[in-house]
């Protein structure tokens, strides 16, 4: 491997002044969450059920 | 002064084109199987002139799964690669040309075979079923010339990056590639099992099979298949939808580690699909469960990503509250709604994998409806309603013409037809999957015991669901050929969004071929070597061919 081509990776990125606010996302992202894990479970009891 | 619109090739375009004539056509045949399929589940239906339940579901799943799928996303990554990286060379569009008409001619021989009741051997074409030899040709040339296409485009992205060197390649460009990387590494295992086992024992030159070595290739083929049709609709999700809705790509360089993620862990993690096949052991299973949970990752960081976007366009517009930012978004434009609703079908969808993925959790739904109910979630409701909503820009971009206001309202009901339909169909198949129902059977009432009688109210919706979804492919139908051959003549914007931090770089590290490719094959090897070995080595007689139809 070229050391030389992976050189520009190391761009330097000036900080943003400020976050975005995501909020909305996080609380979105949770919910989401949520239903995956109780979705599981469900389906998981059901198994135990039928053991 | 007005820019003029960057535009795809004009032959590029009719390169594209070419493949959306075949993917529509083989969505109109495919969609009337699966109605009548629906129609004879529900016990209330009898297929006429001896048509077979199983040869219809072998049309359905062919022309659906591997022929509208293959050939709208060969087609549309074309038009992606030209519009942002530039016309293909002569050399490079030749080769496109001799990889559509290879695989059009596969689909069309293999299509044949199947409609004439000579391959009903399901979608999976599992040994020991055994099609005609031509039925198995025709898939090697679709998969061969799927090769070619993928060659030519790779050779365009090698130019391009000869040509602009130190610098990231559009990002549409960067994921088109890795897709076609992909698929040529999962479809190795396809094309070894077709070209030396299925081939030469349906052509009487071996007489048996070894039908766990044939079912373990097919799934290192068949899981990373899903996620070849997947990453174009999140291309879509990406880099279109933030144009479309007026926002910026959330993050650059989180789009690209997503798509080496699902390069990397989509591939050696086939044997989920085998979790109750007996004759690998269960070590095995274990490690290829836990490379299958990696693949969570990306699609979690997909899902954060688009709220994200949602979320940080909303705001710009004044959005208040926690989530008044959904109301700043364009919902009568169908170049975001059916991608929308797309995204919102892959929350339960994705859940669904995570539950099939699971050892126990596969024992209670393990070749149960339920599974079908899942992939009509993922593939044919989330990256389908994203093709339709590409299509409702890529087809009148392509084809010099615009969607009139009555097309694109036409294109929100046919969404909503399409929601409507698989909350019927697929819920019913999942609800029903839970209580037991077979999939891949023709029979509904097994002499009406009273288990199978149980499944019978659901079956029925999964009828109605499947005849609101018909409506909905004639519905798409109408739109398409209207923007083909008869919307009002003009341009048509192919939206493309840029990063919402213009001096965010990506690391050219996420182009370093080598590391990426090195990886994918040792994770590969990890995970394949020893139980293939053990497949081969302690096989048991191989099985003799059955045609049970």
């Amino acid at each position: 491997m070229k050391l030389e081509s992976t050189k520009p990776t190391t761009i330097r990125q000036p900080k943003n002044e400020k976050e975005p606010a995501l909020g909305g996302t996080l609380a979105s992202v949770f919910l989401l969450g949520f239903f995956i894990i109780f979705a599981w479970v469900s389906v998981y009891f059901l198994f135990l059920h039928r053991l | 002064m007005v820019q003029p619109l960057e535009k795809v090739d004009r032959r590029d375009a009719k390169l594209a084109l070419a493949h959306m004539v075949v993917a529509f056509t083989a969505l109109a045949l495919g969609g009337l199987a699966g109605l009548l399929q629906t129609l004879v589940r529900s016990g209330k239906f009898e297929l006429p002139a001896g048509i077979s339940y199983y040869t219809i579901l072998t049309t359905h799943g062919v022309l659906l799964g591997l022929v509208l799928t293959t050939f709208f996303i060969i087609g549309f990554q074309f038009a992606a690669v030209s519009r942002t990286t530039g016309a293909l060379s002569s050399g490079s569009r030749r080769f496109a040309w001799i990889g559509f008409w290879m695989m059009t001619i596969g689909t069309g021989m293999s299509a044949f075979f199947i409609l004439t009741g000579k391959a009903s051997v399901l979608y999976t074409f599992y040994a020991p079923l055994q099609a005609h030899a031509g039925f198995y040709i025709g898939l090697a040339l679709v998969v061969v010339g799927s090769w070619v296409s993928g060659f030519a485009m790779f050779a365009h992205y090698a130019r391009w990056r000869k040509a602009h060197r130190g610098e990231a390649s559009p990002l549409l460009a960067f994921m088109s590639v890795t897709n076609m990387v992909l698929w040529l590494v999962c479809t190795l295992g396809v094309a070894a099992t077709v070209v030396f086992q299925l081939i030469p024992w349906s052509l009487g030159l071996t007489d048996r099979v070894n039908v766990l070595l044939s079912r373990t290739l097919f799934w290192y083929f068949g899981h990373p298949l899903v996620y070849f049709w997947l990453l174009p609709a999140y291309m879509v999700w990406y880099a279109v939808i933030p144009k479309v809705i007026g926002g910026k790509i959330f993050s650059d360089s989180l789009a690209r580690l997503a798509f080496i993620l699902f390069l990397l862990f989509s591939i050696p993690v086939g044997f989920h699909h085998q979790l109750l096949e007996p004759g690998i052991s269960p070590f095995w299973k274990y490690v290829q469960v836990v490379l299958t949970f990696m693949v969570v990752i990306p699609s979690l960081m997909t899902a954060f990503a688009m709220f994200a976007t949602f979320e940080s366009y909303g705001r710009s517009q004044g959005a208040k509250g926690l989530f008044g930012w959904l109301r700043k978004l364009p919902w009568g434009d169908a170049r975001f709604f059916a991608p929308f609703v797309g995204m919102l079908f892959f929350i339960p969808a994705g859940t669904g994998g995570i539950i099939n993925a699971s050892h126990q959790l596969n024992q209670v739904v393990h070749n149960t409806i339920w599974v079908t109910g899942h992939f009509h979630l993922t593939i044919a409701t989330t990256v389908v309603l994203t093709f339709f909503g590409a299509s409702y820009w890529l087809i009148p971009h392509l084809t010099g013409r615009v969607m009139t206001k009555a097309m694109n309202r036409l294109a929100i009901i046919q969404t909503v037809v399409w929601a409507v339909g698989m909350t019927f169909m697929s819920g019913s198949m999942h609800l029903a999957g839970l209580l037991g129902a077979p999939r891949r059977s023709a029979f509904s009432t097994y002499g009406n015991s009273p288990q199978a009688l149980e499944w019978i109210p659901y079956q029925i919706a999964q009828a109605v669901g499947g005849t609101i979804l018909f409506i909905g492919i004639i519905l798409i139908l109408v739109i398409v050929i209207n923007l083909a051959f008869f919307a009002p003549k003009g341009e048509t914007e192919f939206p493309v969004a840029e990063a919402a931090a213009p001096q965010e770089r990506a690391a050219l590290a996420l182009e370093n071929w080598k590391l990426w490719l090195g990886l994918v094959v040792a994770l590969i090897l990890i995970a394949y070597t020893v139980p293939l070995i053990d497949i081969i080595q302690n096989a048991p007689p191989g099985s003799k061919g059955y045609k049970l139809w």
